[in-house]
């Protein structure tokens, strides 16, 4: 078993603005330990959605190493990519982004389905995940007839389902009122310490920092380890 | 995977509706117009374009035109004998009942009985049937007044002639035609002396039969039935500005669902940017969208199609309205690619885009 499901190695990258090239990540080194929960919080625009985007196969790094369960994904190409976040990877955005179209069920069930994982027993692997979300009374809800938490849930569930061994969430709970926020992040640190999963949970909200194992700032494109020594 | 466009349609029920409404007009709009392009150049013309003839032997400085060309009789008698080349005059004229003032504007076509100039009738009987100086009619004029054994007197001779039957679609530049025979069409002139042809027509090919007529009959020219119906009075403006409009049509219609389609798939680019995160693979995305438009393109392309059959057939009569099937299927092609090809265009771009790209900057 691979003790660091996620490593990234010397990563950079930069947007132009203008003709300005503007360094949002330099050189930034990182590594996941199996069955951990790690917080990155910074201010705004520092580069932690950057980061969690391209440890989570959705954005191109300019240079550096982003290796999933020991495999170097930099080189792949995008459909390679997209099986990776098919397989190993479960992003939860800071709006929920769930497809509109979709009911709650089939949020999840695409998921299986465009994996090829859809079987026999897959409609009560959701009605589980739902329930473990506390979403079992709203299987059939359209997204936009859910509350903010609830969506947010149901992509929490739609992040799972396919038990992936990383879970990247990018504030999760921004739009969360925070007895909500704290319910949120206890239901994904539960998951990820029963199922012996992974997650990186980038936020503001210092409330939710005790529930992690360790916390990274994000500063000057690098991630630097036990934020709240380096705030104070 | 392809439960995902039908759930999206019926999701966004109002916007796929309006979607489907354009495409169905417009496709609509190409066919009506083509239709009625197609009535009209029929309406004007049809004696000739139904006549199963190959080529013309026109006067020479007529240039074309067979109402202007005139060949005397003299030497046609024996080729009268010869079936596969006819005589025939054309003669813009009137007639009117008997007893009445009110004329009628009509073509005068001279044909052989019972000759491959002679169209069938679809009532009454042909020329050898009805007699002497009988008289086909075009089936417009049939009416309360005008029927098979009516008498209609020529309006600048005054002679009688006895409507024999009716016949289908014979047109000549928009005037109904009355076929009579080479005889009535002499006696109309006066006199066999005093009466000239339009041309000589021929049904075939054929090389041999063109050096006879040639040499009996000086200073003409063999022309194409394409030619001769382009030299129909006022048939080639008329063509030219239908085609006019109806190519604007086609050209208004390509940009409208292109760009209709390249708007709609670029409204998807969040939607698209949520399943690539997922793991949606490109490929994928971009069979859906093709798979969509199809099935928007052929469910409305289809009801447009069914929607002019049925157009067709409760106008009016006295419009004119033809459904040409190899056309209707080249527009519902045109129309079909550039829808694809419209949503094509903005799902490469999507396709292209990082997925984070695709959903917008979350911020
Ligand atoms: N696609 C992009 N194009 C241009 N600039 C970008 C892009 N993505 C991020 N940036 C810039 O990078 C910086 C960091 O953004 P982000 O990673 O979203 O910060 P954070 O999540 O820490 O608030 C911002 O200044 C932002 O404007
Ligand atoms: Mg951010």
């Amino acid at each position: 078993m691979i003790m660091e499901p996620l490593v990234l190695e010397n990563v950079e990258k930069s947007f132009k603005d203008g003709d300005k090239e503007n360094h949002i990540v330099k050189n930034l080194s990182f590594s996941l330990k199996m069955g951990e929960v790690v917080a990155v919080i910074g201010p705004s625009g520092s580069g932690k959605s950057t980061f969690l985007s391209i440890a989570g196969a959705l954005q191109s790094p300019d240079k550096g190493k982003v290796i999933v369960n020991g495999t170097n994904i930099s080189s792949y190409t995008d459909i390679e990519k997209a099986k990776i976040r098919l397989n190993h990877l479960g992003y939860i955005f800071q709006t929920s982004n769930l497809v509109p179209y979709l009911k709650v069920e089939e949020q999840l069930s695409l998921v299986l389905k465009m994996a090829n994982q859809w079987t026999k027993g897959s409609k009560r692997k959701v009605k589980e995940m739902l329930t473990a979300v506390g979403m079992e009374h709203r299987v059939k809800f359209y997204p936009h007839q859910l509350s903010g938490g609830e969506k947010q849930r149901v992509a929490i569930a739609r992040a799972f389902i396919n038990d992936p061994e990383i879970i990247l969430a990018d504030e999760p709970t921004a739009s969360l009122d925070s007895n909500r926020s704290m319910a949120i992040i206890e239901l994904i640190s539960t998951i990820v310490k029963e199922q012996n999963k992974s997650a990186i949970i980038v936020t503001h909200d210092d409330q939710i920092l005790p529930l992690c194992d360790r916390i990274f700032v994000m500063k000057d494109g690098q991630l630097v380890e036990d934020g709240r020594e380096v705030l104070i | 995977m392809y439960f995902l466009p039908f759930k999206e349609m019926t999701f966004f029920k109002v916007r796929y509706l309006l979607i489907s409404f354009i495409l169905f007009f417009v496709a609509i709009l190409v066919f009506v117009i083509s239709g009625l392009a197609n009535g009209l150049s029929m309406n004007n013309a049809s004696s000739i374009i139904n006549m199963p003839a190959d080529t013309f032997y026109l006067q020479k400085s007529a240039e074309g035109r067979i109402d202007r060309s005139h060949l005397t009789t003299m030497d046609l008698e024996k080729l009268s004998a010869k079936d596969d080349a006819q005589p025939i005059g054309i003669q813009m004229g009137a007639i009117s009942k008997v007893n009445s003032e009110d004329k009628l504007d009509i073509t005068f076509m001279a044909v052989q009985p019972g000759s491959f100039l002679e169209p069938n009738v679809m009532a009454g009987k042909g020329l050898k049937g009805g007699g002497e100086n009988s008289v086909l009619l075009d089936r417009s004029l049939k009416s309360g007044a005008i029927k098979v054994g009516t008498i209609v007197k020529d309006a600048r001779s005054g002679i009688k002639l006895k409507v024999a039957g009716f016949m289908d679609d014979q047109t000549f530049s928009h005037t109904p035609v009355a076929v009579i025979s080479l005889d009535t069409w002499d006696s109309l002139a006066g006199s066999r002396e005093k009466s000239e042809y339009n041309g000589i027509v021929m049904n075939k090919d054929d090389s041999g039969l063109k050096k006879d007529v040639s040499s009996l009959v000086k200073n003409g020219e063999w022309v194409a039935k394409d030619q001769v119906i382009k030299g129909i009075p006022g048939y080639t403006a008329e063509q030219n500005s239908l085609y006019m409009m109806l190519s604007f049509l086609i050209v208004i219609a390509v940009f409208v669902l292109a760009a209709f389609f390249y708007i709609m798939t670029i409204q998807k680019a969040a939607q698209f940017g949520i399943l690539k995160a997922i793991g949606a693979k490109s490929s994928l995305l971009v069979k859906l969208t093709i798979f969509q438009v199809i099935l928007l393109t052929i469910v409305n392309i289809a009801a447009a199609v069914v929607f002019t059959k049925v157009f067709m057939t409760v106008i009016p009569d006295d419009i004119p309205f033809i459904f040409d099937t190899a056309q209707i299927a080249k527009f519902s092609g045109i129309l079909f690619l550039v829808s694809i090809f419209g949503s094509l265009l903005s799902v490469f771009n999507i396709v292209k885009a990082d997925p984070i790209q695709a959903m917008g900057r979350l911020e």
